[in-house]
């Protein structure tokens, strides 16, 4: 009996089971009827969810007529349907032009993106997945106006970010980045973008404020991808492919570089260096061959599972990035994984929880120019009547009499590299007590471990030039523990219908402790792997060691209302608190306040809603700071030096900095004007704004008077000068429709101009970079400052005529052929009174544009970038046109150089000497237009959608940085570089060409 | 102001001035402008300046001045300011004749003066390159600069020079207020070379003097050529070199050191440190610097030390460092040879500048002027590894090297920040830091030389390679 009972039992449960269950169809389409493939079909409450097919069919099960249907796709706005009776259930999703229901992250908070007062720019991860890159802010050039991104070659290189141009001269420019809520410091090379859910650019101080005394950057706000409630869904994101490497000047052979350098000495007065070049034909080193490699492989790869209930949503990725170097050793490598819980215990309690574990190893060698500079005649090997038998494997390379040293030799012996640890958790709890009321406090801990090695073999290639005569190793071990808390209570509350208000208050405290230890010695018995430590070393064993912290307290808060979603009003205020500060000012407040108008809700502006979806002003003011301040700030020091005292060397000591006790952080204040509008249901769509920026209590390291009593040499940093910037940010964006074609463009356009009002005293002049640069009052910081090169010499009578009013030569050791320089100031004489502005570091605008086109299932993404109207010194024309040094020519210079009236009028003659100073006089010669339009990324895409058993699967062939457009003759017109140094191309790393396949699964 | 308000203003203003004719400032008519030179025909040579000069004037206000000869690739305009305007102007330009013009050669120097109202005038100079502008170039036999007259040996001063000049010799004249000499020679016919031989006699007492000689030629622009000639009279030298080049030698050809001065003096005794590189090596004593005579001091047939020109060498037998002591009044002599106990330097000798601090080496290089490559900057002394010196393999106190001089030099022989450091003072003596201060200017003609600094004797020898 007992048997027959569960039986019946479990055929009543099977056949209520049975009976409950319902099998709902139907078909998703667009409003024009255009079935839409990969729309995620979820029942809400369970884990059940079915992609549409590439007819936008579906069939999924549901367990009752109670059920609900969730369609949800990237660009169309979800829809919820209760299936009641229904078994057939058709959906037409509408497309989210909407954008303005869109979230945006303000800091501590998020909105809506048609709620948002001051200027916010967003980036879906999406659109920042379309590049493999190593640094997620070089996908981000030219996609956000208002944010000029300088690209960096190399693996783990950085790019330079730049919000809004530049607030400081002698500080970090670097914006601060936020991850889930966590300041992150100014870099961002730890996150892969295969993490990221959205990027959030807060770039107006009322907008930043909320960051207070780090913010005076802009701040970047990222968003990590979450769990959703619905079925388990896994991914699969991978790209691979090679980086080319093109060598970036074409090297005189050896009979070439032979001819040239006989040039230049004969042109001196010298016998030829080489006689008989022709004896040097057909033998050419080629030393780029031997040790640069054309391809070198690149790849992003992430694996993901995600999904979850409406109790418990999680998300977990591991993610890899490699970027091989162009030598045949060294690269990037980045292993990260981020664990993402996110729990919902009941209506009023939520919590959750990520973990992210990285592990990253760089190093590569640097001496790439070298393998360009070298002289084409030295053969990379010693030859063998050279060779003794007792030389060790770093010492059977020839060396170069062009003083170059044997690259291949150097990367033979490179051995640097570093490996980093990490793991960040990252927590919060949240409590609605009462509705409106949300209490919420997330903590983060970070714990890293970076370790640093170098070996350096003993070898000799030349005895008197090229020689370690011992070898040594050295390792340093900096370890950090960091932590963040920050605890915020907001109340939201709608009166009366029409008003919406919202008030948050908060406390934030962050930490960081960090130390370092070092250790070094020489003398190790030999060179093996094996033998590569410190503790083998058996001379000269030196250690040190050292630790730091910071920290810094905050009250925050903000207060929102808005009037019928027509008038906005935003405020909000932070008190810093930094131990980087001396007592007197310790403490700091930032406020800011915004307004915003939506005219296109007034009720005058009904008749134009087919038109005009969107029209929003806002105004916006705040006030920020930058404390990314050098210890010395505020901290006094002693210095150490060697003086020879009566015969003898003497160790001493002397003050050499000193805490100033009254500094403060300097003072970014700044006004931002905008216009969002949308027309023609937001197919155009777009958002100008205008800002101004004003930087007060610049830092500045001055000397001491010398009444004061201290040396000269001692300094101390004082809070003085001021600038100002203002520019324009424009961005427009276009989509449309038509049938299976779907098409979108997004222009950015971002001007800046900046000046120096007032520096600390009236006439300084700040130069830079070795006195190449000047920054003045009244003029934009860091322009190129030197000589005006008018030409060459063509013939003897302008060679006679540059002269003064009593026939005094100007430039008494100047030939024809030679550079004439300027006398700017028309005294007659050719002096340092003589330099002047030759060129501005800094573009007079960027634009980026941003195309993506669809049909049926192929989809094109064109992302293209450009630097309009800055200039580059090219500082390798030295190494390259310039007879006086015995590096490697460019081929064909002697025939490229003035050679004879009319030949040139830019290279000038092969000299040995150079008594004219061609080369080593700073002046225009070495200035060339800057401007570019670099191709980003073109990448082609074709999706199928419930096929082989996957949701989706696209396969994707993409090329980046393929096409570059630009006057400037050097190695990459993306050149970086701090204020007071930027823009000096030379041999940096350049951007390379990639080529990439790309294959995403989900299922 | 922002850029489109920039253009906007720009267009604006390009519309509205569009049409007009000339934008600088018109000046009313007014006379020509005048010049007068200060000669129509000026002299130049191949390789030499000449000056144009003249005065240019104008009413009204001058507006520029070109001067032209095609023929040497020269045409320089001048302009000058016109606020204020100028009205007068005194032009004096100088320029060089190309070295590859022949003195036959004869050009027009056409100036072209123009005023603010357009009115211009030109001028010719003829310009001749058969100018004559040597000085007279006189050739003194005896004495020679720095002589030294030992008075106890004879009290007479003979001096004989020759005088040349290819534009004729119009005078003579030799003058030593001190001696009361002011002798003229006023020549006859302009000849090209003239000797002046004459004995004056000098005081018992010893006193130092300046002989003037003077020479003007004929020239139709004369030029007058003069020689000071410094003299020692005296009852004891003042110094002794120690000279071990052969004789007939030139000793005025090296930059440091040839013949080595003295170490120590009591009286007329006189001390050397040297250092003989070979075996048999044959020295003399010289009582002046730059010539064998009057006074070199050698061994006669009897092997006893004379003050004979034609006297024989002193031999140093075996190679070594060497103590001498010599006393040119009494003749007398002594050669002690002995070991050096002072520091080597070796250790610190050829440096290694490496970018990795832990690779760099100790060094010894020389800071200083005249010299190519080098400055008074010791980071540039460390990292220019061609002014390094070397070991002298066969020697452990002397450092060599090889330097290219580029005038009269200056130096100091240092290591790394100045520690070590050996400052060249006069007289060829480089004692090591702290010692004297002040740094020494030797004339040198242009060249590569070849350095010795030998810290043991604290003399630095530069000679000519």
């Amino acid at each position: 009996m007992k048997y027959k009972f569960i039986g019946l039992l479990i055929a009543v449960l099977c056949s209520a089971a049975t009976f409950a269950q319902i099998t709902v169809k139907g078909t998703v389409k667009d409003k024009a009827a255009v079935p839409i493939p990969g729309v995620n079909v979820f029942v809400k409450g369970t884990q059940t969810s079915v992609s549409t097919d590439f007819d936008g069919k579906y069939a999924i099960v549901v367990p009752s007529k109670e059920a609900q249907l969730e369609f949800s796709f990237m660009g169309f706005v979800t829809q919820t349907i209760k299936v009641d009776q229904k078994t057939v259930v058709d959906i037409v999703l509408s497309d989210n032009n909407q954008t303005l229901d869109e979230v945006v992250v303000v800091g501590y908070a998020t909105v809506k993106k048609k709620d948002v007062t001051s200027s916010i720019a967003s980036v879906k991860g999406k659109e920042l997945q379309t590049m493999t890159v190593g640094n997620v802010t070089e996908s981000l050039q030219g996609k956000v106006a208002g944010v000029q991104i300088t690209g960096a070659g190399g693996p783990g290189a950085q790019p330079r970010v730049l919000i809004r141009g530049i607030s400081t001269v002698n500080l970090s420019t670097d914006p601060l980045y936020v991850v889930d809520g966590i300041p992150m410091g100014t870099s961002i090379n730890f996150l892969s973008n295969n993490e990221i859910e959205s990027m959030d650019v807060l770039k107006d101080a009322s907008a930043s404020a909320i960051y207070g005394s780090r913010a005076s950057n802009g701040v970047i706000l990222i968003t990590t991808k979450k769990g959703k409630a619905g079925k388990t869904k896994f991914t699969v994101d991978m790209s691979t492919g090679y980086q080319i490497m093109n060598k970036p000047y074409d090297m005189a052979n050896a009979e070439n570089y032979a001819n040239i350098l006989n040039t230049a000495y004969t042109n001196s007065g010298y016998s030829e260096y080489l006689p008989n070049a022709a004896q040097y034909r057909g033998k050419t080193t080629d030393w780029w061959g031997a040790g640069i490699n054309r391809n070198s492989s690149v790849t992003n790869a992430s694996i993901g599972v995600s999904g979850g209930s409406e109790k418990n949503t999680y998300a977990i990725s591991l993610n890899y990035y490699d970027s091989d170097s162009f030598y045949d050793i060294g690269g990037w490598k980045r292993v990260t994984a981020r664990i993402a819980n996110d729990f919902k215990f009941t209506d009023k309690f939520s919590a959750g929880i990520t973990l992210n574990p990285r592990y990253e190893t760089w190093g590569s060698p640097s001496n790439w120019a070298d393998f360009v500079k070298i002289d084409p005649i030295t053969p990379i090997y010693k030859p063998a009547d050279q060779l003794n038998g007792t030389e060790n494997e770093y010492s059977i390379y020839a060396r170069s009499p062009s003083y170059v040293w044997n690259p291949v030799a150097a990367v033979k012996r490179y051995d640097d590299y570093t490996n980093l640890y990490n793991l960040n958790s990252n927590a919060y709890l949240q409590y609605e007590p009462i509705k409106g009321l949300i209490v919420r406090t997330q903590g983060s801990v970070e714990f890293g471990n970076k370790i640093w090695n170098k070996f350096s073999p003993d070898f000799v290639i030349d005895a008197a030039h090229e020689k370690a005569e011992i070898n040594s190793v050295e390792r340093k071990a900096t370890t950090n523990v960091d932590w963040t808390w920050q605890s915020t209570a907001t109340y939201s509350k709608t009166f009366a219908e029409k008003h919406n208000a919202s008030f948050m208050a908060g406390v934030t405290m962050e930490n960081y402790d960090s130390s370092d230890v070092w250790g070094y010695g020489e003398g190790v018995p030999n060179n093996s792997e094996s033998m590569r430590e410190v503790s083998a070393a058996t001379k000269n064993r030196n250690s040190s060691g050292t630790s730091w912290s910071s920290s810094i307290l905050s009250y925050i808060s903000r207060l929102s209302y808005n009037f019928d979603s027509k008038y906005y009003l935003t405020a909000s205020f932070r008190r810093d608190g930094s131990s980087k500060f001396m007592a007197n000012n310790k403490w700091a407040n930032f406020p800011a306040a915004s307004a915003s108008w939506r005219i296109s809700n007034e009720d005058f502006m009904a008749n134009t809603t087919s038109t005009i979806n969107n029209l929003t002003f806002r105004a916006g003011w705040g006030r920020v700071g930058n404390q990314n301040l050098p210890a010395s700030v505020y901290q006094s020091n002693i210095g150490q030096g060697y003086y020879v005292i009566d015969g003898n060397v003497v160790d001493t000591s002397y003050p050499s900095t000193m805490a100033n006790k009254d500094i403060r952080w300097e003072i970014v204040e700044d006004v931002n004007f905008g216009l969002d509008f949308g027309l023609w249901k937001n197919k155009i769509s777009g958002t100008l704004e205008y800002y101004q920026k004003t930087t007060k209590d610049m830092l500045f390291v001055k000397q001491f008077p010398t009444y004061s009593g201290f040396p000269s040499y001692a300094t101390i940093w004082t809070n003085v000068g001021s600038m100002r910037s203002n520019g324009i940010d424009l961005l427009l964006s276009y989509k449309d429709k038509k049938g299976d074609f779907s098409y979108g463009a997004d222009l950015t356009f971002t001007t800046v101009n900046v000046k120096m009002v007032s520096l600390s005293t009236d006439g300084e002049k700040l130069y830079g970079s070795s006195n190449r640069t000047l920054t003045v009052q009244g003029e934009e910081p860091g322009y190129f400052y030197g000589y005006v090169a008018d030409g060459l010499f063509q013939n003897q009578t302008e060679l006679n005529s540059h002269t003064d009013e009593h026939g005094t030569k100007m430039q008494p050791y100047a030939q024809v052929g030679d550079v004439r320089f300027k006398d700017v100031n028309g005294d007659g004489k050719l002096d340092d009174k003589d330099r002047t502005k030759i060129g501005s570091p800094w573009a007079d605008y960027n634009v980026g544009l941003n195309l993506n086109f669809a049909y049926k299932n192929f989809d094109l993404v064109a992302n293209f970038y450009s630097s309009i109207g800055n200039d580059l010194v090219n500082q390798n024309i030295s190494d390259l046109y310039n007879g006086a040094s015995l590096t490697n020519k460019v081929s064909g210079l002697d025939q490229m150089a003035w050679h004879g009236e009319g030949t040139s009028n830019y290279i000038p003659r092969l000299s040995k000497d150079d008594n004219n100073e061609n080369f080593t006089k700073f002046s225009s010669l070495y200035v060339e237009d800057g401007s570019f339009v670099r191709m980003k990324n073109l990448q082609l895409g074709y999706s199928l959608y419930n096929k082989f058993g996957f949701d989706k699967l696209r396969i994707s062939l993409s090329g980046q940085n393929l096409w570059t457009w630009t006057k400037y003759s050097g190695v990459d017109p993306e050149v970086g570089g701090g204020v007071l140094g930027s823009g000096f191309g030379g041999w940096n790393y350049p951007v390379q060409p990639t080529i990439l396949m790309g294959l995403n699964v989900a299922f | 102001m922002n850029k489109l308000s920039f253009l906007f203003l720009l267009t604006f203003f390009s519309i509205l001035f569009t049409g007009c004719q000339n934008d600088e400032a018109d000046f009313p008519s007014s006379d020509n402008p005048t010049v007068v030179v200060s000669t129509n025909e000026i002299y130049g040579a191949p390789n030499r300046k000449f000056e144009i000069k003249a005065t240019l004037a104008d009413d009204l206000g001058l507006k520029n001045v070109r001067i032209q000869i095609p023929e040497l690739n020269l045409d320089k305009v001048i302009n000058f300011a016109t606020d204020p305007l100028l009205t007068s102007y005194n032009l004096s330009y100088f320029f060089e004749v190309p070295a590859n013009r022949g003195t036959s050669e004869a050009f027009v120097i056409k100036l072209t003066i123009t005023d603010v109202s357009g009115n211009a005038i030109d001028q010719n100079i003829n310009l001749r390159l058969d100018g004559e502008f040597s000085a007279p170039a006189i050739s003194m036999i005896t004495p020679k600069e720095g002589a030294v007259i030992l008075l106890s040996s004879s009290n007479k001063l003979p001096v004989n020079f020759i005088v040349n000049d290819d534009s004729g010799i119009d005078y003579v004249q030799v003058k030593c207020a001190a001696l009361g000499i002011d002798e003229m020679v006023q020549l006859t016919g302009a000849p090209q070379s003239y000797t002046f031989n004459k004995t004056y006699t000098l005081p018992v007492t010893a006193a130092e003097y300046v002989l003037t000689i003077t020479a003007k030629d004929k020239f139709a622009i004369p030029n007058l050529g003069t020689l000071n000639i410094n003299l020692v009279a005296t009852n004891e030298y003042p110094a002794i070199y120690l000279c071990d080049q052969p004789k007939g030698t030139n000793l005025t050809t090296d930059a440091v050191g040839v013949p080595m001065y003295f170490h120590e003096k009591v009286g007329q005794d006189f001390e050397f440190k040297y250092y003989a590189d070979t075996d048999n090596k044959q020295i003399y004593f010289l009582g002046q610097e730059a010539d064998f005579a009057p006074h070199c001091f050698g061994l006669n047939a009897s092997g006893n030390l004379v003050d004979d020109v034609t006297s024989s060498a002193i031999v140093l037998p075996t190679k070594g460092y060497y103590k001498i002591k010599v006393n040119p009044s009494t003749l007398v002599y002594t050669v002690t040879k002995y070991t050096p106990t002072s520091k080597v330097w070796a250790d610190v000798a050829n440096g290694l500048w490496h970018d990795n601090e832990a690779l760099r080496r100790p060094f010894v290089s020389i800071a200083g002027g005249g010299i190519q490559g080098a400055n008074w900057d010791t980071w540039n002394a460390w990292v220019q590894t061609s002014l390094h010196l070397a070991n002298n393999p066969n020697n452990p106190y002397q450092l060599v090297g090889e330097y290219t001089l580029t005038g009269t030099m200056e130096g100091t022989f240092t290591g790394q920040w100045w520690s070590p450091s050996w400052r060249l003072i006069k007289n060829g003596i480089a004692t090591m830091s702290p010692g004297e201060n002040g740094n020494a200017k030797y004339p040198a003609a242009p060249g590569v030389y070849k350095v010795i600094l030998d810290t043991e004797l604290e003399r630095a020898f530069i000679t000519k390679k």
